[in-house]
Protein backbone atom coordinates (compact mmCIF):
# COMPACT_ATOMS: atom_id res chain seq x y z
CA UNK A 1 0.00 0.00 0.00
CA UNK A 2 2.98 2.49 -0.97
CA UNK A 3 0.38 4.65 -3.25
CA UNK A 4 -0.51 7.49 -0.45
CA UNK A 5 -1.30 9.94 -3.34
CA UNK A 6 -5.13 10.34 -3.40
CA UNK A 7 -7.37 13.06 -4.39
CA UNK A 8 -10.14 14.05 -2.20
CA UNK A 9 -9.48 12.35 1.59
CA UNK A 10 -5.84 13.22 0.77
CA UNK A 11 -5.93 15.91 3.18
CA UNK A 12 -6.28 13.08 5.32
CA UNK A 13 -3.54 10.33 6.86
CA UNK A 14 -4.62 6.65 7.01
CA UNK A 15 -4.85 7.07 10.65
CA UNK A 16 -6.84 9.97 10.53
CA UNK A 17 -9.45 8.53 8.04
CA UNK A 18 -9.87 5.37 9.85
CA UNK A 19 -10.90 7.51 12.73
CA UNK A 20 -13.06 9.61 10.55
CA UNK A 21 -14.82 5.95 9.32
CA UNK A 22 -15.09 4.97 12.82
CA UNK A 23 -16.14 8.16 14.89
CA UNK A 24 -20.06 7.87 14.52
CA UNK A 25 -20.42 4.19 14.92
CA UNK A 26 -17.73 4.43 18.06
CA UNK A 27 -19.53 7.46 19.44
CA UNK A 28 -22.89 5.72 19.78
CA UNK A 29 -21.41 2.50 21.14
CA UNK A 30 -19.70 4.53 24.00
CA UNK A 31 -22.34 6.14 25.07
CA UNK A 32 -24.85 2.93 24.68
CA UNK A 33 -22.72 -0.23 25.05
CA UNK A 34 -19.53 1.22 27.09
CA UNK A 35 -21.32 4.04 29.40
CA UNK A 36 -23.95 2.08 30.77
CA UNK A 37 -21.28 -0.46 31.87
CA UNK A 38 -19.28 2.36 33.38
CA UNK A 39 -21.35 4.73 35.04
CA UNK A 40 -22.78 0.91 37.00
CA UNK A 41 -20.13 0.64 38.60
CA UNK A 42 -19.90 3.52 41.00
CA UNK A 43 -24.36 3.32 40.73
CA UNK A 44 -23.68 -0.23 42.58
CA UNK A 45 -22.02 1.31 45.58
CA UNK A 46 -25.40 4.08 45.62
CA UNK A 47 -28.84 3.43 46.66
CA UNK A 48 -29.95 5.78 43.75
CA UNK A 49 -33.32 5.54 43.04
CA UNK A 50 -36.22 7.54 42.55
CA UNK A 51 -37.33 8.97 46.03
CA UNK A 52 -34.23 10.29 48.54
CA UNK A 53 -31.20 11.39 48.34
CA UNK A 54 -28.65 9.59 46.68
CA UNK A 55 -25.71 8.58 48.57
CA UNK A 56 -22.40 6.18 48.81
CA UNK A 57 -23.35 2.96 50.61
CA UNK A 58 -20.50 0.86 49.96
CA UNK A 59 -21.03 -2.88 49.74
CA UNK A 60 -24.23 -2.91 50.65
CA UNK A 61 -26.06 -3.69 47.57
CA UNK A 62 -23.64 -7.01 46.76
CA UNK A 63 -24.29 -8.01 50.57
CA UNK A 64 -28.45 -7.58 50.12
CA UNK A 65 -28.42 -9.39 46.33
CA UNK A 66 -25.96 -12.59 48.39
CA UNK A 67 -29.09 -12.45 51.43
CA UNK A 68 -31.85 -11.89 48.71
CA UNK A 69 -33.94 -14.99 47.90
CA UNK A 70 -35.42 -13.88 45.11
CA UNK A 71 -32.05 -13.06 43.66
CA UNK A 72 -30.38 -16.06 44.17
CA UNK A 73 -33.59 -17.93 42.80
CA UNK A 74 -33.26 -15.79 40.05
CA UNK A 75 -29.69 -17.07 39.86
CA UNK A 76 -30.32 -20.69 39.93
CA UNK A 77 -32.71 -20.44 37.30
CA UNK A 78 -31.25 -18.46 35.05
CA UNK A 79 -28.30 -21.00 35.37
CA UNK A 80 -31.05 -23.76 35.03
CA UNK A 81 -31.88 -22.65 31.81
CA UNK A 82 -28.64 -23.33 30.20
CA UNK A 83 -29.73 -26.86 29.72
CA UNK A 84 -31.45 -26.07 26.78
CA UNK A 85 -27.85 -25.31 24.99
CA UNK A 86 -27.35 -28.87 24.31
CA UNK A 87 -30.55 -29.91 23.01
CA UNK A 88 -30.33 -26.40 20.61
CA UNK A 89 -27.44 -27.84 19.40
CA UNK A 90 -28.37 -31.64 18.70
CA UNK A 91 -31.71 -30.66 17.24
CA UNK A 92 -30.63 -27.67 15.22
CA UNK A 93 -27.64 -29.83 13.52
CA UNK A 94 -30.84 -32.40 12.53
CA UNK A 95 -32.74 -30.10 11.49
CA UNK A 96 -29.29 -28.91 9.32
CA UNK A 97 -28.62 -31.56 7.91
CA UNK A 98 -32.60 -32.92 6.57
CA UNK A 99 -32.74 -29.65 4.70
CA UNK A 100 -29.18 -29.80 3.52
CA UNK A 101 -30.53 -32.26 0.82
CA UNK A 102 -31.27 -31.71 -2.62
CA UNK A 103 -35.04 -32.72 -3.12
CA UNK A 104 -38.13 -30.64 -4.21
CA UNK A 105 -39.77 -28.52 -2.14
CA UNK A 106 -36.77 -28.26 0.73
CA UNK A 107 -36.46 -24.25 0.17
CA UNK A 108 -40.70 -24.34 1.57
CA UNK A 109 -38.80 -26.70 4.68
CA UNK A 110 -36.02 -24.38 5.28
CA UNK A 111 -38.65 -21.52 4.89
CA UNK A 112 -40.97 -23.04 7.46
CA UNK A 113 -38.56 -23.46 10.06
CA UNK A 114 -36.96 -20.58 9.91
CA UNK A 115 -40.63 -18.85 10.41
CA UNK A 116 -40.43 -18.72 14.51
CA UNK A 117 -37.09 -17.20 14.71
CA UNK A 118 -38.78 -13.91 12.36
CA UNK A 119 -41.73 -14.00 14.95
CA UNK A 120 -41.84 -11.21 17.73
CA UNK A 121 -41.70 -12.55 20.93
CA UNK A 122 -45.09 -11.00 22.11
CA UNK A 123 -46.78 -13.20 18.99
CA UNK A 124 -44.88 -16.35 19.72
CA UNK A 125 -45.89 -15.49 23.54
CA UNK A 126 -49.40 -15.03 22.96
CA UNK A 127 -49.33 -18.35 21.41
CA UNK A 128 -47.88 -20.42 23.05
CA UNK A 129 -49.67 -18.89 26.43
CA UNK A 130 -52.76 -20.26 24.61
CA UNK A 131 -51.39 -23.78 23.63
CA UNK A 132 -50.34 -24.50 27.37
CA UNK A 133 -52.64 -23.38 29.24
CA UNK A 134 -55.17 -25.77 31.28
CA UNK A 135 -57.45 -26.21 28.36
CA UNK A 136 -54.93 -25.74 25.40
CA UNK A 137 -54.75 -27.45 22.60
CA UNK A 138 -51.15 -28.96 24.02
CA UNK A 139 -53.51 -30.87 27.01
CA UNK A 140 -55.67 -31.88 24.67
CA UNK A 141 -53.34 -33.29 21.70
CA UNK A 142 -50.92 -35.04 25.01
CA UNK A 143 -53.90 -36.76 26.81
CA UNK A 144 -55.90 -37.86 23.38
CA UNK A 145 -52.45 -39.58 22.99
CA UNK A 146 -52.48 -40.89 26.25
CA UNK A 147 -49.18 -38.94 27.26
CA UNK A 148 -50.99 -37.12 30.09
CA UNK A 149 -53.66 -38.16 32.15
CA UNK A 150 -55.15 -34.79 33.86
CA UNK A 151 -54.73 -31.16 32.41
CA UNK A 152 -51.68 -29.01 33.60
CA UNK A 153 -51.50 -25.61 33.60
CA UNK A 154 -47.81 -25.52 32.09
CA UNK A 155 -47.34 -21.89 32.68
CA UNK A 156 -48.97 -21.37 36.16
CA UNK A 157 -47.82 -24.13 37.79
CA UNK A 158 -44.74 -23.90 39.93
CA UNK A 159 -43.03 -27.43 39.00
CA UNK A 160 -43.42 -27.06 35.09
CA UNK A 161 -43.73 -23.04 34.49
CA UNK A 162 -39.68 -23.29 34.28
CA UNK A 163 -39.59 -26.04 31.87
CA UNK A 164 -42.57 -24.78 29.38
CA UNK A 165 -40.75 -21.10 29.00
CA UNK A 166 -37.45 -23.53 28.03
CA UNK A 167 -39.58 -24.79 25.30
CA UNK A 168 -40.46 -21.98 24.22
CA UNK A 169 -37.02 -20.59 23.85
CA UNK A 170 -35.85 -23.82 22.40
CA UNK A 171 -38.77 -23.85 19.68
CA UNK A 172 -38.37 -19.95 18.65
CA UNK A 173 -34.89 -20.33 18.74
CA UNK A 174 -34.16 -23.71 16.58
CA UNK A 175 -34.27 -21.99 13.06
CA UNK A 176 -31.88 -19.67 13.67
CA UNK A 177 -29.14 -22.32 14.88
CA UNK A 178 -30.06 -24.42 12.10
CA UNK A 179 -29.29 -21.64 9.51
CA UNK A 180 -25.96 -21.14 10.96
CA UNK A 181 -25.07 -24.88 10.92
CA UNK A 182 -26.79 -25.40 7.51
CA UNK A 183 -23.88 -22.78 6.07
CA UNK A 184 -21.20 -24.84 8.17
CA UNK A 185 -23.14 -27.83 5.90
CA UNK A 186 -22.41 -26.56 2.76
CA UNK A 187 -18.85 -25.13 3.16
CA UNK A 188 -18.08 -28.82 4.00
CA UNK A 189 -16.20 -30.20 0.51
CA UNK A 190 -19.06 -32.63 -1.38
CA UNK A 191 -15.95 -34.83 -2.63
CA UNK A 192 -15.04 -35.45 1.18
CA UNK A 193 -18.42 -37.29 0.98
CA UNK A 194 -18.30 -38.79 -1.95
CA UNK A 195 -15.19 -40.55 -1.25
CA UNK A 196 -16.79 -42.26 1.77
CA UNK A 197 -19.48 -43.46 0.19
CA UNK A 198 -17.41 -44.75 -2.53
CA UNK A 199 -14.95 -46.73 0.75
CA UNK A 200 -18.69 -47.90 1.57
CA UNK A 201 -19.17 -45.76 4.47
CA UNK A 202 -22.68 -45.40 5.83
CA UNK A 203 -24.83 -42.21 6.66
CA UNK A 204 -24.41 -42.22 10.09
CA UNK A 205 -20.96 -43.13 9.60
CA UNK A 206 -20.39 -39.77 7.10
CA UNK A 207 -22.09 -37.91 9.94
CA UNK A 208 -20.29 -38.81 12.68
CA UNK A 209 -17.07 -38.97 11.15
CA UNK A 210 -16.84 -35.83 8.33
CA UNK A 211 -19.44 -33.76 8.90
CA UNK A 212 -19.44 -33.13 13.03
CA UNK A 213 -15.72 -32.77 12.84
CA UNK A 214 -16.14 -30.18 10.08
CA UNK A 215 -19.03 -28.03 11.99
CA UNK A 216 -16.60 -27.96 15.33
CA UNK A 217 -16.46 -24.50 15.00
CA UNK A 218 -19.81 -23.82 14.19
CA UNK A 219 -20.95 -25.40 17.35
CA UNK A 220 -18.68 -23.51 19.29
CA UNK A 221 -19.99 -20.32 17.85
CA UNK A 222 -23.59 -21.80 18.39
CA UNK A 223 -23.03 -23.02 22.22
CA UNK A 224 -21.63 -19.81 23.28
CA UNK A 225 -24.03 -17.51 21.37
CA UNK A 226 -26.69 -20.11 22.82
CA UNK A 227 -25.25 -19.90 26.55
CA UNK A 228 -25.42 -15.87 26.54
CA UNK A 229 -29.05 -16.17 25.23
CA UNK A 230 -29.78 -18.41 28.02
CA UNK A 231 -28.25 -16.34 30.45
CA UNK A 232 -29.98 -13.27 29.78
CA UNK A 233 -33.17 -14.88 28.28
CA UNK A 234 -35.75 -11.83 28.75
CA UNK A 235 -38.69 -11.22 26.66
CA UNK A 236 -40.69 -14.83 26.81
CA UNK A 237 -40.43 -14.56 30.72
CA UNK A 238 -41.27 -11.37 31.08
CA UNK A 239 -44.55 -11.11 28.31
CA UNK A 240 -45.64 -15.10 29.56
CA UNK A 241 -44.84 -14.95 33.31
CA UNK A 242 -42.92 -12.04 34.46
CA UNK A 243 -41.13 -14.21 37.10
CA UNK A 244 -44.10 -16.25 38.59
CA UNK A 245 -45.46 -18.44 39.67
CA UNK A 246 -43.94 -17.46 42.71
CA UNK A 247 -40.20 -16.66 41.94
CA UNK A 248 -40.18 -20.29 39.85
CA UNK A 249 -39.41 -18.38 36.60
CA UNK A 250 -37.72 -15.17 37.79
CA UNK A 251 -34.58 -14.89 35.81
CA UNK A 252 -31.66 -12.39 36.28
CA UNK A 253 -32.71 -10.37 33.72
CA UNK A 254 -36.17 -10.05 34.74
CA UNK A 255 -35.59 -9.39 38.64
CA UNK A 256 -32.72 -6.62 37.17
CA UNK A 257 -35.53 -5.18 35.38
CA UNK A 258 -38.01 -5.56 37.97
CA UNK A 259 -35.72 -4.08 40.68
CA UNK A 260 -34.98 -1.09 38.27
CA UNK A 261 -38.24 -0.20 36.53
CA UNK A 262 -40.67 -1.50 38.86
CA UNK A 263 -38.80 -0.88 42.18
CA UNK A 264 -37.38 1.97 41.02
CA UNK A 265 -33.69 0.83 42.83
CA UNK A 266 -31.56 1.57 40.35
CA UNK A 267 -28.54 1.69 42.51
CA UNK A 268 -29.12 -2.04 43.41
CA UNK A 269 -30.15 -3.14 40.31
CA UNK A 270 -26.85 -1.74 38.83
CA UNK A 271 -25.30 -4.01 41.68
CA UNK A 272 -27.44 -7.09 40.39
CA UNK A 273 -26.45 -6.37 36.72
CA UNK A 274 -22.94 -6.47 37.63
CA UNK A 275 -22.91 -9.50 39.88
CA UNK A 276 -24.27 -11.81 36.87
CA UNK A 277 -22.30 -9.87 34.11
CA UNK A 278 -19.67 -11.38 36.24
CA UNK A 279 -21.32 -15.29 35.86
CA UNK A 280 -21.55 -14.99 32.20
CA UNK A 281 -17.92 -13.52 32.13
CA UNK A 282 -17.23 -16.80 33.63
CA UNK A 283 -18.79 -19.01 31.87
CA UNK A 284 -17.28 -17.28 28.60
CA UNK A 285 -14.14 -17.67 29.46
CA UNK A 286 -14.48 -20.93 30.30
CA UNK A 287 -16.16 -21.78 27.00
CA UNK A 288 -13.10 -20.14 25.19
CA UNK A 289 -10.64 -21.71 27.20
CA UNK A 290 -12.22 -25.02 26.63
CA UNK A 291 -12.46 -24.43 23.27
CA UNK A 292 -8.77 -23.24 22.36
CA UNK A 293 -7.31 -26.91 21.13
CA UNK A 294 -9.36 -25.97 18.20
CA UNK A 295 -8.37 -22.16 17.99
CA UNK A 296 -11.42 -21.31 16.61
CA UNK A 297 -12.04 -17.76 15.87
CA UNK A 298 -16.13 -16.96 15.28
CA UNK A 299 -15.80 -13.35 13.33
CA UNK B 1 -29.05 -55.55 -7.67
CA UNK B 2 -30.44 -52.56 -9.73
CA UNK B 3 -33.96 -52.78 -8.37
CA UNK B 4 -32.92 -53.38 -4.37
CA UNK B 5 -30.73 -50.08 -4.68
CA UNK B 6 -33.44 -47.97 -5.99
CA UNK B 7 -36.17 -49.47 -3.80
CA UNK B 8 -33.69 -48.25 -0.54
CA UNK B 9 -33.60 -44.97 -2.15
CA UNK B 10 -36.88 -44.54 -2.33
CA UNK B 11 -37.29 -45.60 1.10
CA UNK B 12 -34.89 -43.64 2.31
CA UNK B 13 -36.39 -40.57 0.55
CA UNK B 14 -39.87 -41.23 2.13
CA UNK B 15 -38.37 -41.43 5.15
CA UNK B 16 -36.48 -38.23 4.95
CA UNK B 17 -39.82 -36.30 3.69
CA UNK B 18 -41.24 -37.94 6.83
CA UNK B 19 -38.98 -35.98 9.03
CA UNK B 20 -39.21 -33.14 7.07
CA UNK B 21 -43.04 -33.14 7.28
CA UNK B 22 -43.16 -33.88 11.31
CA UNK B 23 -40.73 -30.93 12.16
CA UNK B 24 -42.63 -28.71 9.87
CA UNK B 25 -45.70 -29.49 11.71
CA UNK B 26 -43.77 -29.07 14.94
CA UNK B 27 -42.64 -24.96 13.63
CA UNK B 28 -45.82 -24.14 11.88
CA UNK B 29 -48.72 -25.50 13.65
CA UNK B 30 -48.89 -23.19 16.20
CA UNK B 31 -49.27 -20.35 13.64
CA UNK B 32 -51.31 -22.67 11.67
CA UNK B 33 -53.22 -22.88 14.58
CA UNK B 34 -53.28 -19.23 15.28
CA UNK B 35 -54.95 -18.42 11.96
CA UNK B 36 -57.52 -20.99 12.65
CA UNK B 37 -58.44 -18.86 15.82
CA UNK B 38 -58.25 -15.89 13.94
CA UNK B 39 -60.75 -17.18 11.33
CA UNK B 40 -63.37 -18.31 13.77
CA UNK B 41 -66.03 -15.33 15.29
CA UNK B 42 -67.14 -15.46 18.42
CA UNK B 43 -65.29 -18.81 19.64
CA UNK B 44 -63.97 -19.59 22.82
CA UNK B 45 -60.34 -21.26 22.65
CA UNK B 46 -60.67 -22.76 25.72
CA UNK B 47 -63.44 -24.43 25.23
CA UNK B 48 -62.63 -28.68 26.12
CA UNK B 49 -61.43 -30.41 23.70
CA UNK B 50 -60.24 -26.85 22.32
CA UNK B 51 -61.02 -25.71 18.37
CA UNK B 52 -58.71 -26.63 16.17
CA UNK B 53 -60.11 -25.94 13.16
CA UNK B 54 -62.79 -23.11 12.13
CA UNK B 55 -66.39 -24.74 10.87
CA UNK B 56 -66.97 -21.45 8.98
CA UNK B 57 -64.33 -19.38 7.86
CA UNK B 58 -65.00 -15.43 8.62
CA UNK B 59 -62.88 -12.45 8.80
CA UNK B 60 -64.81 -10.50 10.81
CA UNK B 61 -62.27 -10.45 13.71
CA UNK B 62 -60.01 -9.07 11.39
CA UNK B 63 -62.52 -5.75 10.52
CA UNK B 64 -63.48 -5.49 14.28
CA UNK B 65 -59.30 -5.37 15.64
CA UNK B 66 -58.60 -3.22 13.20
CA UNK B 67 -61.14 -0.71 13.21
CA UNK B 68 -60.45 -0.70 17.23
CA UNK B 69 -56.83 -1.05 17.36
CA UNK B 70 -55.90 1.70 14.67
CA UNK B 71 -53.70 -0.65 13.09
CA UNK B 72 -52.31 2.05 10.62
CA UNK B 73 -50.90 3.83 12.85
CA UNK B 74 -49.05 1.71 14.96
CA UNK B 75 -47.55 0.15 11.37
CA UNK B 76 -46.82 3.30 10.72
CA UNK B 77 -45.02 3.79 13.36
CA UNK B 78 -43.27 0.55 13.02
CA UNK B 79 -42.37 1.28 9.65
CA UNK B 80 -40.73 4.60 10.56
CA UNK B 81 -38.69 2.90 13.71
CA UNK B 82 -37.57 0.01 11.17
CA UNK B 83 -36.16 2.30 8.75
CA UNK B 84 -34.61 4.34 10.72
CA UNK B 85 -33.04 1.43 12.62
CA UNK B 86 -32.09 -0.37 9.63
CA UNK B 87 -30.72 2.41 7.27
CA UNK B 88 -28.41 4.10 9.89
CA UNK B 89 -27.32 0.62 12.13
CA UNK B 90 -26.26 -0.72 8.21
CA UNK B 91 -24.38 2.86 7.33
CA UNK B 92 -22.65 3.22 10.48
CA UNK B 93 -21.83 -0.18 11.35
CA UNK B 94 -20.39 -0.81 7.42
CA UNK B 95 -18.18 2.27 8.05
CA UNK B 96 -17.03 1.31 11.90
CA UNK B 97 -16.27 -2.18 10.58
CA UNK B 98 -14.33 -0.75 7.39
CA UNK B 99 -10.81 0.42 8.72
CA UNK B 100 -10.82 -2.60 10.94
CA UNK B 101 -10.52 -4.99 8.39
CA UNK B 102 -8.82 -2.89 5.84
CA UNK B 103 -6.45 -0.26 7.24
CA UNK B 104 -3.74 -0.38 9.54
CA UNK B 105 -3.68 1.76 11.97
CA UNK B 106 -2.19 2.23 15.67
CA UNK B 107 -4.78 1.47 18.22
CA UNK B 108 -6.22 -1.01 15.85
CA UNK B 109 -6.08 -4.27 17.92
CA UNK B 110 -6.82 -2.27 21.22
CA UNK B 111 -10.39 -0.82 19.70
CA UNK B 112 -10.92 -4.91 18.39
CA UNK B 113 -10.40 -6.31 21.90
CA UNK B 114 -12.89 -3.17 23.56
CA UNK B 115 -15.50 -4.50 20.50
CA UNK B 116 -15.20 -7.86 22.14
CA UNK B 117 -15.10 -7.67 25.81
CA UNK B 118 -19.01 -5.87 25.06
CA UNK B 119 -19.30 -9.45 24.14
CA UNK B 120 -18.64 -10.93 27.07
CA UNK B 121 -20.66 -8.43 29.71
CA UNK B 122 -24.35 -8.20 29.18
CA UNK B 123 -26.17 -5.83 28.80
CA UNK B 124 -28.45 -6.70 31.08
CA UNK B 125 -28.43 -3.26 33.55
CA UNK B 126 -27.79 -1.25 30.54
CA UNK B 127 -31.48 -0.52 30.71
CA UNK B 128 -31.75 1.95 33.25
CA UNK B 129 -28.39 3.92 32.29
CA UNK B 130 -29.49 3.94 29.04
CA UNK B 131 -33.14 5.24 29.97
CA UNK B 132 -31.38 8.12 31.83
CA UNK B 133 -29.29 9.11 29.35
CA UNK B 134 -31.82 9.26 26.42
CA UNK B 135 -34.15 11.29 28.93
CA UNK B 136 -30.99 13.71 29.51
CA UNK B 137 -30.89 14.00 26.52
CA UNK B 138 -34.66 15.07 25.99
CA UNK B 139 -35.47 12.15 24.15
CA UNK B 140 -37.66 10.58 25.32
CA UNK B 141 -41.29 9.46 23.46
CA UNK B 142 -39.66 10.07 20.24
CA UNK B 143 -38.39 7.33 17.51
CA UNK B 144 -34.89 8.83 17.68
CA UNK B 145 -34.53 7.86 21.12
CA UNK B 146 -35.89 4.38 20.56
CA UNK B 147 -33.82 3.68 17.71
CA UNK B 148 -30.23 5.68 19.24
CA UNK B 149 -29.09 3.01 21.89
CA UNK B 150 -29.30 -0.01 19.33
CA UNK B 151 -27.48 1.61 16.14
CA UNK B 152 -24.45 0.03 16.14
CA UNK B 153 -24.31 -3.36 18.16
CA UNK B 154 -20.63 -5.00 18.07
CA UNK B 155 -22.09 -7.94 16.18
CA UNK B 156 -22.96 -6.24 13.16
CA UNK B 157 -19.04 -4.80 13.06
CA UNK B 158 -18.04 -8.14 13.49
CA UNK B 159 -20.04 -9.01 10.28
CA UNK B 160 -19.47 -6.31 8.40
CA UNK B 161 -15.32 -6.71 9.16
CA UNK B 162 -15.44 -10.57 8.09
CA UNK B 163 -16.91 -9.18 4.98
CA UNK B 164 -14.74 -6.82 4.37
CA UNK B 165 -11.63 -8.59 4.49
CA UNK B 166 -12.80 -11.50 2.27
CA UNK B 167 -12.44 -8.65 -0.70
CA UNK B 168 -9.18 -8.29 -2.52
CA UNK B 169 -6.59 -5.69 -1.99
CA UNK B 170 -6.14 -4.93 -5.16
CA UNK B 171 -9.85 -3.40 -5.50
CA UNK B 172 -8.88 -0.67 -3.01
CA UNK B 173 -5.82 -0.14 -4.83
CA UNK B 174 -7.03 0.11 -8.46
CA UNK B 175 -9.58 2.91 -6.61
CA UNK B 176 -6.69 4.52 -5.27
CA UNK B 177 -4.99 4.70 -8.69
CA UNK B 178 -8.39 6.14 -10.27
CA UNK B 179 -7.79 8.47 -7.90
CA UNK B 180 -11.17 7.84 -5.89
CA UNK B 181 -11.48 9.47 -2.14
CA UNK B 182 -11.54 6.43 0.64
CA UNK B 183 -15.34 6.92 1.01
CA UNK B 184 -16.08 6.81 -2.37
CA UNK B 185 -14.02 3.69 -2.50
CA UNK B 186 -15.89 2.44 0.64
CA UNK B 187 -19.05 3.33 -0.77
CA UNK B 188 -19.06 2.71 -4.55
CA UNK B 189 -16.15 -0.26 -4.28
CA UNK B 190 -16.36 -2.29 -1.47
CA UNK B 191 -20.03 -1.85 -0.19
CA UNK B 192 -21.76 -3.56 -3.64
CA UNK B 193 -19.04 -6.11 -3.10
CA UNK B 194 -20.42 -6.86 0.13
CA UNK B 195 -23.92 -7.56 -0.83
CA UNK B 196 -24.94 -10.52 1.37
CA UNK B 197 -23.47 -9.42 4.22
CA UNK B 198 -25.57 -6.42 3.84
CA UNK B 199 -28.58 -8.47 3.50
CA UNK B 200 -27.90 -10.17 6.41
CA UNK B 201 -27.17 -7.51 8.69
CA UNK B 202 -30.25 -5.72 6.87
CA UNK B 203 -32.69 -8.64 7.66
CA UNK B 204 -31.32 -9.13 11.06
CA UNK B 205 -31.98 -5.54 11.62
CA UNK B 206 -35.54 -5.63 10.25
CA UNK B 207 -36.39 -8.52 12.28
CA UNK B 208 -34.97 -6.72 15.87
CA UNK B 209 -36.87 -3.47 14.93
CA UNK B 210 -40.09 -5.02 13.63
CA UNK B 211 -40.29 -6.93 16.46
CA UNK B 212 -39.00 -4.93 19.92
CA UNK B 213 -41.35 -4.19 22.36
CA UNK B 214 -39.82 -3.31 25.31
CA UNK B 215 -37.76 -0.62 25.17
CA UNK B 216 -40.27 1.62 23.00
CA UNK B 217 -42.50 0.64 25.75
CA UNK B 218 -40.00 2.10 28.02
CA UNK B 219 -39.33 5.21 26.08
CA UNK B 220 -42.81 5.67 24.45
CA UNK B 221 -46.32 6.60 25.43
CA UNK B 222 -49.13 4.62 24.17
CA UNK B 223 -49.84 6.54 21.01
CA UNK B 224 -46.40 5.95 19.48
CA UNK B 225 -46.07 2.24 20.36
CA UNK B 226 -44.44 0.21 17.47
CA UNK B 227 -47.03 -3.05 16.41
CA UNK B 228 -45.17 -5.77 18.62
CA UNK B 229 -45.68 -3.46 21.79
CA UNK B 230 -49.19 -2.51 21.35
CA UNK B 231 -49.90 -6.29 20.61
CA UNK B 232 -49.15 -6.75 24.24
CA UNK B 233 -50.85 -3.81 25.07
CA UNK B 234 -54.05 -5.60 23.01
CA UNK B 235 -53.26 -8.94 24.65
CA UNK B 236 -53.56 -7.31 28.37
CA UNK B 237 -56.25 -5.20 27.46
CA UNK B 238 -58.47 -7.81 26.20
CA UNK B 239 -57.39 -11.16 27.11
CA UNK B 240 -60.95 -12.17 26.79
CA UNK B 241 -61.28 -11.39 23.47
CA UNK B 242 -59.55 -14.09 21.88
CA UNK B 243 -60.28 -14.04 18.08
CA UNK B 244 -59.08 -9.99 17.86
CA UNK B 245 -56.09 -10.97 19.87
CA UNK B 246 -55.38 -13.75 17.12
CA UNK B 247 -56.23 -11.31 14.70
CA UNK B 248 -54.11 -8.88 15.60
CA UNK B 249 -51.30 -10.95 16.21
CA UNK B 250 -51.58 -12.52 12.75
CA UNK B 251 -51.50 -8.83 10.91
CA UNK B 252 -48.46 -7.89 13.51
CA UNK B 253 -46.54 -11.23 12.33
CA UNK B 254 -47.90 -10.96 8.28
CA UNK B 255 -45.40 -7.85 7.20
CA UNK B 256 -42.24 -9.41 8.49
CA UNK B 257 -42.42 -12.69 7.16
CA UNK B 258 -43.09 -11.04 3.80
CA UNK B 259 -40.17 -9.23 4.35
CA UNK B 260 -38.45 -12.64 4.85
CA UNK B 261 -39.76 -14.27 1.99
CA UNK B 262 -38.36 -11.86 -0.22
CA UNK B 263 -34.97 -11.61 0.62
CA UNK B 264 -34.07 -15.24 1.79
CA UNK B 265 -32.26 -16.14 -1.03
CA UNK B 266 -29.56 -13.37 -0.16
CA UNK B 267 -30.10 -14.35 3.37
CA UNK B 268 -28.40 -18.04 2.82
CA UNK B 269 -25.60 -16.70 1.07
CA UNK B 270 -25.05 -13.95 3.78
CA UNK B 271 -24.47 -16.24 6.47
CA UNK B 272 -22.36 -18.53 4.72
CA UNK B 273 -19.82 -15.49 4.06
CA UNK B 274 -20.66 -14.58 7.27
CA UNK B 275 -19.13 -17.67 9.66
CA UNK B 276 -16.37 -18.63 8.84
CA UNK B 277 -14.55 -21.24 11.13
Amino acid sequence: MGKKRTVGFSRFSEVQTAWLFMAPGLLLLALFTFWPIIFSLPLAFTNYSVIGETSFVGLDNFKRAFSDVDFIASIKNSLLYMIIVPFIQIISILMAILVNQKIAGIKFFRTAYYIPVVTSMVAVAIIWGWLMSSNGVLNYLLMSVGLLDEKINWLSDKDTALWALMFITLWKGLGYYMMIYLAGLQAVPTDCIEAAKIDGASNFQIIRKIILPLLKPYVFFCTLISLMAAIRVFDEVFVLTSGGPGNSTLTSSVYIYQQGFEQFEFGYSSALGLIVSFIIMFFSIFIFVFNRKGGVNPY
Amino acid sequence: MKNTNQLKRIISKFFVYVLLIIFAIFMMGPFLWLISVSLMPGKNIFAFPPAILPTFIDFKNYLEVWEYMDFLKYIWNTVIITFLGVTLSLLFSALTAYPLAIFKFKGRNFIFLLLVSTMIIPAAAALVVNYLTINSMGLINTFTGVVLPTLVSVFNVFLFRQAFMGIPTDIRDSGKMDGASEFRIWGQLMMPMIKPAVAVVGLFEFMANWNSFLWPIIVLNTEKYPLASALSFLNGQFSYNFGWIAAGTVISVLPIIFVFLFTQKYYMEGISGAVKG
